[in-house]
């Protein structure tokens, strides 16, 4: 189980871009944004984070949407799946105090 | 005989204005400028829903991240944060071309309306989806929106930029929303006696009395926007430069002042201050 959490933690804090992608859901829970969109709001390109997003859809952090005629492709904040993972990490935390 | 459901938006003068709220699944223009308190409304609007009317609701700004807004909302005391935990309210920011964009009948804003089964909505602003649209584009945008918010059951408040110096005017009046609104709300800063002070009034609503007369309003940190009396004494107001109203008791006091300057060298005219 910590080996799983420690891998879950290396992949969500494994660049700089992730951290600030990180802050920005968190702190904007309701942002949904193209993923040049949400790199603009953290003062980068689409294509210096859209390997991050990619990582972070993968988790299952954000989902991916297509809206529009043109099938444009939005992210999102997944709320419960990121409280399953901040609850998952608190225990993993709470664990290794003891 | 039937009777229509009232929306209130928890300020009980507004709501005595409007003689009783606004029209269920109404969509509402609140249109004003800049600093005149229109997101402070907006956020009164879904907060007093969420938590007093029990009518869960979503804020759609593309104008600041709502980190800004959890902010604002908070030096009133309201936590957004606390009511989007309790899921009863959405705040979702996004771009005006994506809120427009639908796809095999599903819609951007579709999932936040499940969540938390929202009854009210607030767009801020109408004026960004205007930016990104000509005038027929936007006219026809502008319908699609309010008719797709009425279909999903929901009442709303779009939030419309209005230049200071005059009333419902620019793109958004150009683009035909104001015919498409049910109803429309005007806030406009007026400069009375060297000051300036927030004028409400209510332009128009659908199928319901309404109150036309024009009320000061103001917006404090303990209850967000509260509506005080009339501007008495004064005319003109909504023209920007108000001026005082020859009352009676005003000519009385010209006339005792013109008889008293017939035996004395006293000013001819002396006005109330």
């Amino acid at each position: 189980m910590s080996s799983e959490n420690e891998i879950l933690l290396q992949r969500l804090l494994s660049s700089d871009i992730k951290t600030e992608l990180l802050a920005l859901f968190h702190e904007n829970p309701g942002l949904v944004d193209t993923t040049s969109g949400v790199a603009l709001r953290i003062g980068m390109t689409g294509t210096e984070v859209e390997g991050d997003v990619r990582d972070f859809v993968e988790l299952g952090l954000l989902t991916k949407r297509t809206l529009g005629e043109g099938k444009t492709e939005v992210v999102q904040l997944n709320r419960s799946r990121d409280r399953e993972i901040q609850a998952s990490l608190a225990k993993y935390f709470r664990g290794l105090k003891k | 005989m039937t009777t229509t459901n009232r929306v209130k938006t928890g300020i009980a003068e507004l709501d005595e204005m409007l003689s009783g709220g606004f029209l269920e699944r109404d969509a509402v223009i609140v249109a004003g400028a800049e600093g005149t308190g229109k997101t402070t409304l907006g956020l009164q609007y879904v907060v007093n829903g969420a938590t007093r009317y029990g009518e869960n609701g979503i804020y759609v700004t593309f104008e600041e991240l709502p980190d800004q807004i959890y902010r604002d909302a908070k030096s009133f005391g309201w936590d957004l944060r606390s009511l989007e935990d309790q899921d009863k309210l959405r705040v979702v920011c996004t771009s005006p071309k994506l809120v427009l964009a639908s796809h095999e009948g599903v819609h951007l804003l579709d999932s936040f309306i499940q969540e938390v089964h929202a009854r009210r909505i607030v767009i801020d602003s109408l004026s960004h989806v205007a930016m990104f649209l000509s005038t027929e584009a936007f006219r026809q945008e502008a319908y699609r929106l309010i008719m797709y918010l009425k279909t999903k059951r929901l009442s709303s408040l779009l939030l419309a930029e209005s230049s200071q110096s005059a009333g419902f005017t620019g793109p958004i009046a150009e683009g035909g929303a104001g015919f498409l609104a049910d109803a429309i709300v005007l806030l406009k800063p007026v400069e009375i006696d060297s000051a300036m002070r927030n004028a409400l009034a209510i332009l128009k609503q659908r199928g319901s009395d309404y109150d036309k007369r024009l009320r000061e309003y103001t917006i404090t940190a303990s209850h967000g926007i509260t509506i005080a009396g009339q501007f008495k004494g004064y005319d003109s107001i909504m023209s920007g430069s108000a001026r005082k109203t020859i009352t009676d008791e005003i000519l009385g006091s010209w006339t005792r002042s013109m008889g008293e300057s017939k035996g004395a060298s006293k000013p001819r005219v002396r006005l109330r201050p």
